[in-house]
């Protein structure tokens, strides 16, 4: 039973890391219907942002995350208004664009910072670990996971309580009817994609003393991070959460049943199943599209 | 219509003297030169793959190299046992497997080879499509679907070391002997082998698009619902067209495996998946003719400017692609296509449009 107990908390763990990923990719997939491949990539710049604040400013991870979410959620808005904006219209082009974004920012990486793995401290205060009979959990992990619930709360209230959400919700129902009641389609979107993108920035920044941070460090959970998006249900941020958890959980919890390479064949093979029985996603928002 | 039987006859032509005539004379018949641009061909093939799926009805496969590496693999376990002899393949030695598998057993024979390697990638296309389209399923989601099958798939084949050489893939292969001629890869007439393979997939390519098969494929990729009231069976013909896509990329995996004598799970990558689509995009995606050029194009600057730029290359990579699927969505076939039409419409008589919702017609069918 302790390594079941161990890797539902290691599931746990995967599953905020996930979730973070996600809710930006979830804002930008589930506003726009972009399907962001660079996203990884912004996950990437976010954790060599915090390796750079950290070696030239001295800031610690906790201190750099409000410059790192600045920095890449800036990047994001730039890239929005110079490449996504024009491919609104042809979504399946902004795959393949934003895989070349990818293409570009990972290599400008490499040959701007070189290809070894670079290293982040994690923070002192959250070095140690809390023991509860023989379940070990890494104090830092907690952080992660608590913080994974502060941004989802967040991004709630975002969307739900302040203005810019409720422009947002507009925009996601019908696009052309807010535009006449005079919502800024376009500024929404580019907002909205800085957002997701500083999300992944955030999400990197967390992950760089747990990861070995490189280049290519963003490819794989990109791909997770969009299985659970599609879970999930398009622009359903509980959807998201809930799909975020199971994604990690079952992932972890395979590992120890089958082994794991056999254990992410199974949860790939799952997602396919539902996307055809449930191209909606498990959790569908009723958003008029 | 796609363009004009004609053109495209005439396009192949040229395509196919430079390739047969023009290239082996410019490298003065020498065979080392010719195995690289055998190695382009055969990427060509799997290009022009795509291109009948996802250029002509509308399907983009992120999973094109899943079945690019069964062919690949068909071909080298083939090899393998050739080289091994009587033996134990050498790696399943080191993998404590002690018998050869039930798996491999077939792989003795080169017909069953040659068959399993169009088959097989055919069989497990048709059944992701028919898994796919039944369910209507399209655009965003095919992409996903397919990509996350890649992804399974890949792990599989490195999972399973001893049955398929796990990370490595398998390597020392001996020579293929085909009709009782022993396949040197760095003499010219294998070259020519390659080149014809090329061409006659070609030529299959292009008689799909100009049948009426093509057209109603066509029909679909521009809107399904239509053509689905018209009464055709959309799911059957995507069925159709998957297969074919999917057997022609295994036999470019088949000569794949021949040039570079190694199948390596490198193959079945999602980079090198999402390769295939840039090569086929650059090239135009609409034409087979035009994907097969993007693809010998762009492997031909990655041969030439790699060497130049190291680190710098796959930048320039991206950027190209970015700037092609931003501006050029139909490629450099689209920009000829477009060239031409003002040429004819400045000068001579004005041309009647052949079909007003061709200008368009790709990016209204992506709205879905």
């Amino acid at each position: 039973m302790d390594v079941v107990f161990n890797q539902i908390f290691a599931g746990v763990s995967f599953a905020s890391i996930l979730l973070i990923i996600a809710l930006g990719l979830a804002i930008i997939y589930g506003t726009m219907g972009v399907i962001n491949l660079a996203h990884g990539e912004f996950v990437m710049l976010g954790a060599y942002a915090t390796w750079a604040l950290q070696t030239y400013a001295g800031l610690g991870v906790v201190t750099a995350l409000p410059l790192v979410f600045l920095a890449v959620a800036a990047a994001g808005w730039v890239i929005e208004k110079v490449i996504v904006q024009r491919l609104y219209t042809r979504p399946l082009d902004t795959i393949l664009a934003t895989w070349g974004i990818g293409i570009i920012l990972q290599q400008a990486v490499r040959l701007g910072v070189g290809a070894e793995s670079r290293f982040v401290r994690g923070p002192e205060w959250l070095s140690g670990n809390i023991e509860i009979g023989s379940l070990v959990m890494s104090n830092y992990r907690l952080f992660v996971i608590f913080f994974s619930l502060v941004v989802l709360a967040g991004t709630w209230m975002l969307m739900t309580r302040t203005e810019f959400g409720m422009k947002l919700r507009a925009v996601i129902q019908n696009r052309g009817i807010s535009e006449c009641y005079g919502i800024e389609a376009k500024k929404v979107y580019s907002v909205t994609f800085a957002y997701g993108a500083g999300l992944a920035g955030i999400a990197g920044a967390l992950i760089t003393p747990l990861f070995s941070t490189i280049p290519t460090m963003g490819t794989g959970l990109v791909v997770d991070a969009f299985l659970v998006v599609i879970v999930g249900g398009l622009g359903s941020l509980m959807g998201t959460a809930a799909a975020a958890l199971l994604i990690g959980e079952v992932t972890a919890l395979f590992s120890i049943v089958i082994n794991d390479t056999l254990g992410r064949i199974a949860v790939l093979a799952g997602i396919i199943l539902l996307i055809r029985y449930r191209p909606r996603g498990l959790f569908p928002a009723d958003t008029r599209r | 219509m796609n363009s004009k039987l004609s053109y495209d006859i005439i396009g192949l032509g040229l395509f196919a003297a430079v390739v047969l005539f023009g290239v082996p004379a410019f490298f003065g018949y020498d065979g080392y030169e010719l195995n690289t641009f055998a190695r382009y061909l055969s990427l060509a093939i799997v290009s022009m793959a795509l291109a009948l799926s996802w250029g002509t009805a509308g399907l983009l496969n992120l999973g094109q190299a899943a079945t690019f590496g069964m062919g690949s693999y068909a071909m080298a376990m083939h090899l393998k046992l050739k080289a091994s002899g009587d033996n134990l393949p050498d790696f399943m030695g080191w993998n404590n497997v002690d018998t050869l598998p039930t798996l491999w057993l077939p792989f003795h024979s080169l017909t069953f080879t040659l068959l399993a390697g169009l088959l097989i990638p055919a069989a497990v296309g048709g059944l992701i499509a028919i898994f796919m389209f039944r369910a209507r399923i399209a655009g965003v989601f095919v992409a996903v679907i397919t990509l996350a099958f890649l992804v399974a798939f890949q792990l599989l084949v490195v999972e399973q070391q001893g049955f398929t050489g796990g990370q490595n893939g398998l390597t020392g292969l001996a020579q293929l002997t085909l009709f009782g001629w022993t396949i040197d890869i760095y003499s010219v007439s294998f070259y020519y082998l390659v080149g014809i393979c090329l061409m006659v997939a070609l030529t299959f390519g292009l008689y799909l698009t100009h049948s009426k098969f093509g057209l109603i494929l066509r029909a679909i990729r521009d809107d399904v619902e239509r053509t689905r009231y018209f009464g055709y069976n959309v799911a059957t013909y995507q069925t159709v067209i998957f297969c074919i896509s999917a057997a022609l990329a295994g036999w470019a995996g088949m000569l794949y495996a021949l040039v570079l004598e190694f199948a390596s799970p490198t193959y079945m990558s999602v980079s090198f998946s999402l390769a295939i689509v840039i090569w086929c995009a650059v090239g135009g995606r609409e034409s087979v003719l035009a994907a097969a050029m993007g693809a010998i194009l762009v492997n031909l600057a990655e041969g030439r400017l790699s060497d130049v730029f190291v680190e710098g290359w796959h930048m320039m990579l991206g950027l190209m692609f970015l700037l092609v699927v931003m501006f050029m969505p139909r490629g450099i076939y689209g920009v000829i296509v477009d060239a031409g039409r003002a040429l004819r419409r400045r000068g001579g008589p004005a041309e009647p449009v052949e079909d007003p919702s061709y200008d368009n017609s790709l990016s209204r069918k992506q709205e879905s």
